[in-house]
Formats: structure tokens, sequence, C-alpha cells
């Protein structure tokens, strides 16, 4: 449009992706279609669905999942569709069952692992085999505690992308076992409807120029914050928490006792690792942090944020509101921050995006792979 | 008398639908009691050998009514009639049925002779 525009960037810059990529309903389509549905998605804490017929649905993609465990103890996840006309299986959040799901429409009646084990008049239609018409199934696999499921045909491999991720950031996978995260307990659910796109809430995890601007709490904790580049710029690299700050909790008093694996290296660190395509690790030694993205339109995600302690503290009832309210009051300050984005996204004047500056470079690869995904090569 | 099945190949908790005139289910309760039941609901056609076995009751897979083995009898709607209850006796490891003479409570639509066959 005008000339500035046209002028070659500083060597300093690099461009954000255009405005379209974080509004346009065609390319959250195609995000939905070529990377939720197609990548391992942390769908459901395992406890949430700790018992044969609990269940919880969940939305991944386009398509309504139902979670739910079977008689053998096993995650189970399949599309919440029922194989006789298509009506949705489950339409609550969550709950119990006892032994099978059934169909409010006509009854199909499926069990735990999804096969058709009643129907009225099943009997007179001896060639209807009942596991090929039971439920569709996805692919399920339960890592740190979660139920992580893949709707692709073929899904890729767990160890080279979930754990792949973790070890890209961590250096290995090792440094995360560590925290035994599998064996910590909910201390504090908090759901964030955030009113912006999955991408804009990613950036905002992986970048922190603007940590000593919007987040004078978790600076006060991690002073390097304020340098801008702490966050996930470094491999293998967690923030130190100041000189005299005692715990990870909102005014730097103490924390609870260390987990045990947790080693000299990583005591009084921070490591955060955002685990593509919707989860982000934060691992501080008292407690782990974990966010799960549910992005449902492109201007609108659900974070499902968990607080997880060891599980003495949990039972015990120590009040955890000292440790959870630091990261809240971050969570708010960040999402606060990708909503005000979201709103500009449409403008004329960010059509074609904004800038990079170097401490936020890592950021372009991030949107070199969402654009490689969605040409289906990654 | 008809021959049902092998007592060994319907281990306990299980059922096992026999086809007949009209069909018969068999279950083996955990308890080990065997029992023979007509196989559809009086209700709607549900088999009952898909029902979910609990003590000496089969609960119906379509709408939770629930019969009681030994008597036939049904503890709540929307079934409303007994089921046909049948003799057995188990000789030889195989399990023999005794067809009750009653006339059996076949739900709208099923007939002696239609339950089980293709339409
Ligand atoms: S649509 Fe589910 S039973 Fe008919
Ligand atoms: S079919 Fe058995 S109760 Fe309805
Ligand atoms: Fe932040």
């Amino acid at each position: 449009m005008t000339i500035i525009e046209n002028k070659a960037l500083p060597e300093s810059f690099i461009k954000t992706l255009p405005g379209s990529a974080y509004s346009d309903p065609e390319m959250f389509a195609r995000e939905q279609e070529l990377i939720f549905e197609k990548m391992w998605f942390c769908a459901a804490r395992s406890a949430d669905v700790g018992k044969p017929g609990a269940f919880k649905t969940v939305q991944v993609g386009r398509e309504s999942i139902l979670i739910t465990r079977s008689r053998s103890g096993e995650a189970r996840a399949f599309f919440n569709i029922c194989r006789h006309r298509g009506a949705q299986l489950c339409t609550e959040e969550s709950g119990e069952v006892k032994r099978s799901f059934q169909c409010p429409y006509h009854a199909w009646t499926y069990d735990l692992d999804g096969k058709l084990v009643a129907a009225p008049n099943l009997t007179k239609m001896p060639d209807v085999d009942r596991v090929e018409y039971g439920l569709r199934k996805v692919h399920v696999r339960e890592w740190l505690g979660y139920v992580w499921v893949c709707l692709a045909e073929e899904a890729p491999t767990f160890e080279d992308s979930v754990m792949g991720d973790v070890r890209t950031r961590l250096g290995d996978i090792e440094s995360i076992d560590h925290y035994g995260v599998e064996n910590l307990e909910l201390g504090r659910r908090i759901t964030y409807d955030v009113k912006a796109n999955w991408k804009l809430i990613i950036e905002n995890f992986m970048e922190c120029y603007h940590c000593a601007t919007i987040h004078p709490e978790l600076t006060e904790v991690l002073p390097e914050f304020a340098d801008g580049f702490a966050a996930q710029y470094f491999v293998g690299h967690g923030a130190e928490f100041g000189e005299d700050i005692k715990g990870f909790t909102v005014d730097g008093s103490e924390g609870f006792d260390r987990i045990p694996g947790v080693t000299e290296d990583q005591d009084r660190r921070y490591f955060a690792v955002t685990i593509r395509p919707q989860v982000f690790l934060n691992l501080v030694p008292d407690h782990v942090i974990l966010h799960r993205m549910y992005p449902l339109a492109p201007d609108h995600t659900i974070v499902e944020c968990d607080w997880l302690y060891l599980p003495d503290v949990v039972a015990s009832g120590k009040d955890v509101s000292h440790s959870v309210e630091l990261f809240h009051r971050v969570n708010q300050q960040d999402f606060d921050a990708c909503e005000r984005c979201q709103l500009a996204t449409d403008s004329r004047v960010y059509a074609d995006g904004g800038v990079l500056v170097p401490s936020e470079h890592h950021i372009g690869a991030f949107h070199e792979w969402v654009l490689n995904s969605l040409q289906g090569t990654d | 008398m008809i021959p049902a099945c092998p007592l060994s190949a319907l281990p306990r908790g299980e059922a096992v639908r026999v086809d007949a005139d009209v069909p018969i289910a068999v279950f083996h309760t955990e308890d080990g009691e065997v029992f023979a039941i007509d196989d559809t609901c009086t209700h709607q056609d549900a088999s009952l050998a898909d029902g979910w076995l609990e003590g000496c009751e089969v609960e119906c897979p379509l709408h939770a009514s629930r019969f009681n083995l030994r008597t036939g009898a049904v503890d709540a709607p929307p079934a409303k009639r007994p089921v046909r209850t049948h003799q057995v006796h188990v000789e030889d490891d195989m399990v023999y049925v005794t067809l009750s003479e009653e006339e059996p409570n076949l739900p709208p639509g099923v007939s002696a002779g239609s339950a089980g066959a293709a339409p």
C-alpha cells in the first residue's frame, strides 16, 4: 500500500503471519483438519476418566470425541457418533455410565470397548458384525497422567512427535521423568475462555519479550525474564529463581517439598515446554502446571489449566493458593494480551501481519511449521 | 427337551441364545446356577442374552427392565409382562432345556418362529 511497507525489513525483524491467519474461518478449518485431527491431542486428564465407565466428551478439531475407560482399565476413545443414523451419543461433557453407552434415539447400545452389544431387532440381523458396527475408535495413549488421542488413520509415532517436542526443548526425556508427572495429583483446575486464536496463545507462551511488562509477579520470581529471552529460547535452559525467592509462589514465599526425582540442576528453576499443537508444560521443583488448549473457532479457544502437586500435598489439604495465584495471574495477563491482539487481526494495517524482534525469532519456526502442516508436508 | 449347549462352554456370568421356535436364553450365574428363559424381552425385540446378568436377574440391554430368572417376573416398566421360564437340567456337561407349555409373552411384531429369523 504505502511506500514504507514495501521497503525491505530491517535485519532485526522477521514477519509474523498475516492478520487473516488468525481470523480466517477457512484457515482455521484447515488447521482443524490438518493439525488437530492429524496429531496427538492431549484430550483429558487420566484421573477424569479414572474408572471403568467414567467418561468425558471433548472437541478435537471438528469432531466430538468420547473418552472413557474399559472394564480392563484401559483408556478408550471413540467418535461420539452413533453408527446407526449418526445421533450424537453423549451430550454431557462428563459423567459415568455403569456398563454401556446407549444412543437416545433408537437405543443402539455399545459396551465400554465400543462394541455394539444390543439394539432393537438386532437378533433379526444376524449378518451385522457387532465390532464392525461398533463405535469408531481413535488412537489412544496415556502419558504424564493424561489421555492423548489421535484421529488420524495412521498416528504419528508418539515418541517422535509428543516426546520429540519435550526432547527438543529440554534436551532429553529423562529431564521430565524426574518430575514423575503421572504420579502427581490435581490441586486446582482453572478453565479460561479466551477470545483469541490458538496460535496467538502459543506465540505468547513461546516468548518472554512481554514478561517484564505484563508479568510483574513472575518477573519478581524469575528476574532473568526481564531480559526478554528466557522462556523457551535456549535448549535445556530453565530460568533461575531470584536470590531471595523461596518458592514459585505469587509473593516468592515458601512452596512445598521438592518432588523427589527433581535434580539439583533442576531445583530452583522454571522450565517451560510447548508440545505442539496444544499443550504447555511448566515445571518447577514442587509442582507442575499443564495447559491444554481446545480451539473452538478462529477467535475462540478454551484453555484448561491444571496445577499438579505431590499426592500428600493434595491429600493433606495444604493451601495451594499461593502457588496457584502466581500462574493464574500470568494466565490472565497473557490471555488478555492475546485477546487484545485478536482484535487487530482484521484491521487493514495488520493485513500483512506484524514483526518479530530477535528474542522472538524462534516463533518464525512455529509459523513455518504451521504453514508446512497445512500443505501436508512436514 | 432340547440340548442347549455344553456347560463348559458357558462361563459363569455369561449367557447364550439358543435358536428355537421361540428363542431361549440360557444363563450361568456367578453362583453357578443355570437358568433358561425366553430370550426376547416382552417390551421390544431385544435379546436378553445380550443383557446384564446380576445375581439371579437379567437387565434388558435396551430399557433396563429386569427379569427374575427363577420366576420370569419383571421388576419395573417399560416391560410389563413376565418372560416364560423353562426347566433346565445338566447331564454329562450338557445343558438340557424343557420348554414351558405356556404361551410366550412376545413383544409386538414378534411371533413364534419369527424371532431370530432373518426378515
Ligand atoms: S441414531 Fe443412534 S440408535 Fe438410531
Ligand atoms: S426392550 Fe426390554 S425393556 Fe425395552
Ligand atoms: Fe506470558
